[in-house]
C-alpha cells in the first residue's frame, strides 16, 4: 500500500467514526467551527430568497470583520424572532411535503443561536401569515416567554406560542388588525393596530384564555396618513411614524393601549419639498442616546412610501428635534448596534449591501459599506 | 405577492408620476365586478371608495398601454411580484400547471387611452416555485396590512392547496362609471 492510499483509507475510518482528531503530517480532518462569542456587531440578516422562495435563509455575519459566521434555513416564506438573550431563534414558517405542493405544515423552528443548529420545533396552525419578513409579524414576549405570530387566510388572528413548554397556547382573533406589539411589561399580552385607526389590546392568562381586550380610540386616520406596522423600541415603548412624517409613541404596557401626542419628523421647507419616510425596517432607535433614525426621501407622493432612502434623518427622541442629516445609502431598512458604542446599520435593499454608520458621536461618521451578502435581504437585526 | 421588486423600474415610472395626494377627487369606479377575493371572505375596505386611493386626474401618468410586459403598463400601478406575461401566463392569466389565487389585493389603477380609472385586481398564480422574470413593485395605494385587501406585502396564495407563490396577474374587476 502507498502512503496515499494509506492516507485515504485512515481518513475513512476516521470520517466513518465521526473523528475529528489532527492528523499528523499536515493532513486535515474535517470538524464544525465553534463561534466566536457574539459581539454587539454580529448581523442577522434575514433573506427570503425572492428569486426561491421556498428555501428562505437567516445569514449570521459579523459586522467588524465582514466574516460571514454562517446560515439557518428558514423554509418559505419564513417570519424570524430572536430571544431577548439571543440564545435561540425563531421562525415561524411553512413546509410542504413535496416542496411546492403536498401537505403543508406550519412550524416554528427554533434554532440555538450560538451553535446555529436546529433545536426543535413546535407546529403550529397552518395559517402563519407568509408576509414579508418584518419586525411587526412574530415578536416574543418581553421575557421571551411566549412567541406571538400574525395569521392570515386572509382573516387575521395571532398564535400564540409558549416557548417554555413548546406547544400552542391560544389562537386570538384580531379581524381587521395587523401585527404583534407584545407589552414590555406583561408577557400574555400584545397589542394590534387596526384598520380604523386604533390599537387593539389582548390579554391572555397562562392557560392561554383571553382575560380582556381593548381596543383604543383611533390614534390616526389611516385615510389621511396611514402608519407604518414597523416600530423600533424607546424607553419600554413603541415608535411608529407615519407615510407624512408623523412620530407616534405608544404605552403598550397596560390593558388599554395609549399614546403621546404625535410629533413631525418634517418643518416647512421639507414639507414643501415633499420630504418623507420610506422603506421597509424604516426606523431604528437608540436607547442610550435617545435617537431615533428614519429613512426619508424627498419628492414623495402616492406611491413612494417604500422608496429606498436619499437621506437618513436623526432625532432627538426627548426634544423632537432632529440633530443630524446623513447620505441616504439607498437604505430600506435601519438597526443599530446595542451597547456603548452605537453602529448604524443601513441596508439597502435592492444591492443587498449593507453600510456601517459610527453614530457613538454627535455627528454621524461613514465606516464602511459591505460586499453583498444576501440575495434578497429585507431585515435586520443585531445581537 | 406583495415583495420586493425591480427599483430601477419604479425609479422611471416614478418620475413620471404626479402627486397624488393632493387629489382629493374620488374615484369613479362604480362597479367592483368579479372581485376574486374567495366566496368565504369578503374584504372589509375596497378602494373605490377612499380619496386617498384616487389617482390624480391632472395629467402627467404617461403609462403605456401597449407592453403588458413592462412594469410601466398601466394596470401595474399596484403590481408587486413577477409578471406573469412574461412567465407562460397573460396579464390576466396563469401559466400553464399554476392555479390562480383565491382571494386578492386589489388597486385603483388610471388608463392612459381613456383617462379612467379602472379597479385592478392583483391575483397570484400559485403551485410552482417563483417565475423569477420580469419583477415588478409599484405600490400606488398600497397600505399596511391593517387595510390588508391593500396590502401587497403578503402572499396573496396563502388561500390555495399550494400557497408557493409563482407569479402576479393584473385582472380588470371594476369598471368607470357611465360604462359599467
Amino acid at each position: 500500500m502507498n502512503s496515499i492510499a494509506w492516507a485515504r483509507r485512515s481518513l475513512l475510518a476516521l470520517a466513518c467514526m465521526g473523528a475529528t482528531v489532527a492528523l499528523a503530517d499536515g493532513l486535515d480532518s474535517t470538524g464544525v467551527v465553534e463561534m466566536a462569542p457574539p459581539t454587539p456587531q454580529r448581523l442577522y440578516v434575514v433573506d427570503p430568497a425572492f428569486p426561491h422562495m421556498i428555501d428562505g435563509r437567516m445569514h449570521i455575519v459579523d459586522g467588524d470583520t465582514e466574516r460571514y459566521l454562517g446560515v439557518i434555513s428558514t423554509g418559505y416564506s419564513a417570519s424570524v424572532a430572536l430571544a431577548p438573550d439571543r440564545k435561540e431563534i425563531y421562525v415561524a414558517t411553512t413546509y410542504y411535503a413535496r416542496l411546492n405542493h403536498g401537505e403543508r405544515t406550519d412550524v416554528v423552528d427554533i434554532h440555538d443561536a450560538q451553535t446555529l443548529s436546529w433545536k426543535g420545533e413546535i407546529v403550529i396552525p397552518t395559517r402563519h401569515a407568509q408576509a414579508m419578513a418584518a419586525r411587526n409579524v412574530t415578536q416574543t414576549s418581553f421575557d421571551g416567554h411566549y412567541l406571538f405570530v400574525q395569521n392570515a387566510t386572509p382573516a387575521t388572528s395571532v398564535t400564540v406560542v409558549d416557548l417554555k413548554a413548546r406547544k400552542v397556547i391560544a389562537e386570538v382573533q384580531t379581524p381587521g388588525c395587523w401585527s404583534v406589539y407584545p407589552s414590555p411589561s406583561v408577557a400574555g399580552r400584545f397589542s394590534a393596530m387596526c384598520g380604523n385607526g386604533s390599537m387593539l389590546t389582548v390579554t391572555l392568562d397562562a392557560a392561554g384564555q383571553v382575560l380582556s381586550r381593548r381596543q383604543s380610540a383611533p390614534f390616526f386616520d389611516p385615510d389621511k396618513d396611514p402608519v407604518f406596522t414597523n416600530f423600533d423600541r424607546y424607553q419600554g415603548r413603541y415608535v411608529f411614524v407615519s407615510y407624512h412624517g408623523q412620530v407616534h409613541v405608544a404605552d403598550l404596557s397596560g390593558e388599554e393601549a395609549k399614546f403621546d401626542a404625535p410629533w413631525s419628523l418634517l418643518n416647512a421647507a421639507d414639507r414643501k419639498q415633499h420630504w418623507r419616510p420610506g422603506g421597509y425596517q424604516l426606523l431604528a432607535t437608540h436607547e442610550p442616546s435617545g435617537r431615533l433614525f428614519v429613512t426619508m426621501h424627498d419628492k414623495g407622493e402616492e406611491g413612494t412610501h417604500k422608496d429606498p432612502a436619499k437621506e437618513i434623518w436623526a432625532f432627538d427622541l426627548n426634544t423632537h428635534q432632529r440633530v443630524s442629516r446623513s447620505p441616504g445609502y439607498g437604505a430600506g431598512g435601519l438597526a443599530v448596534s446595542r451597547g456603548d458604542k452605537p453602529r448604524l446599520y443601513a441596508l439597502n435593499v435592492e444591492e443587498a449591501k449593507i453600510t456601517q454608520v459610527d453614530v457613538s458621536g454627535a455627528k454621524p461618521r461613514f465606516l464602511r459599506t459591505m460586499q453583498p451578502i444576501a440575495e434578497t435581504p429585507i431585515q435586520l437585526e443585531l445581537q | 405577492m406583495g415583495l420586493i421588486g425591480n427599483w430601477l423600474d419604479r425609479w422611471s415610472e416614478r418620475s413620471t408620476r404626479n402627486v397624488a395626494q393632493r387629489s382629493s377627487r374620488r374615484s369613479a369606479l362604480n362597479r367592483i365586478g368579479k372581485l376574486m377575493v374567495g366566496s368565504a371572505f369578503v374584504l372589509p375596505v375596497l378602494p373605490f371608495d377612499r380619496t386617498s386611493q384616487a389617482h390624480a386626474a391632472e395629467a402627467r401618468k404617461r403609462k403605456q398601454a401597449t407592453d403588458d410586459t413592462a412594469c410601466d403598463y398601466w394596470r401595474y400601478c399596484a403590481q408587486d411580484g413577477y409578471l406573469c406575461s412574461c412567465c407562460g401566463g397573460t396579464v390576466s392569466t396563469c401559466p400553464p400547471g399554476t392555479e390562480p389565487s383565491k382571494v386578492a389585493w386589489v388597486g385603483t389603477c388610471r388608463n392612459p387611452v381613456d383617462g379612467k380609472d379602472y379597479l385592478i385586481s392583483y391575483n397570484d398564480c400559485c403551485g410552482k416555485t417563483s417565475c423569477g422574470r420580469c419583477m415588478c413593485n409599484t405600490s400606488h395605494g398600497e397600505r399596511p396590512g391593517y387595510r390588508l385587501g391593500l396590502h401587497n406585502d403578503v402572499n396573496w396564495c396563502m388561500a390555495n392547496d399550494s400557497s408557493v407563490f409563482h407569479c402576479t396577474t393584473a385582472l380588470i374587476v371594476g369598471l368607470p362609471e357611465g360604462n359599467a
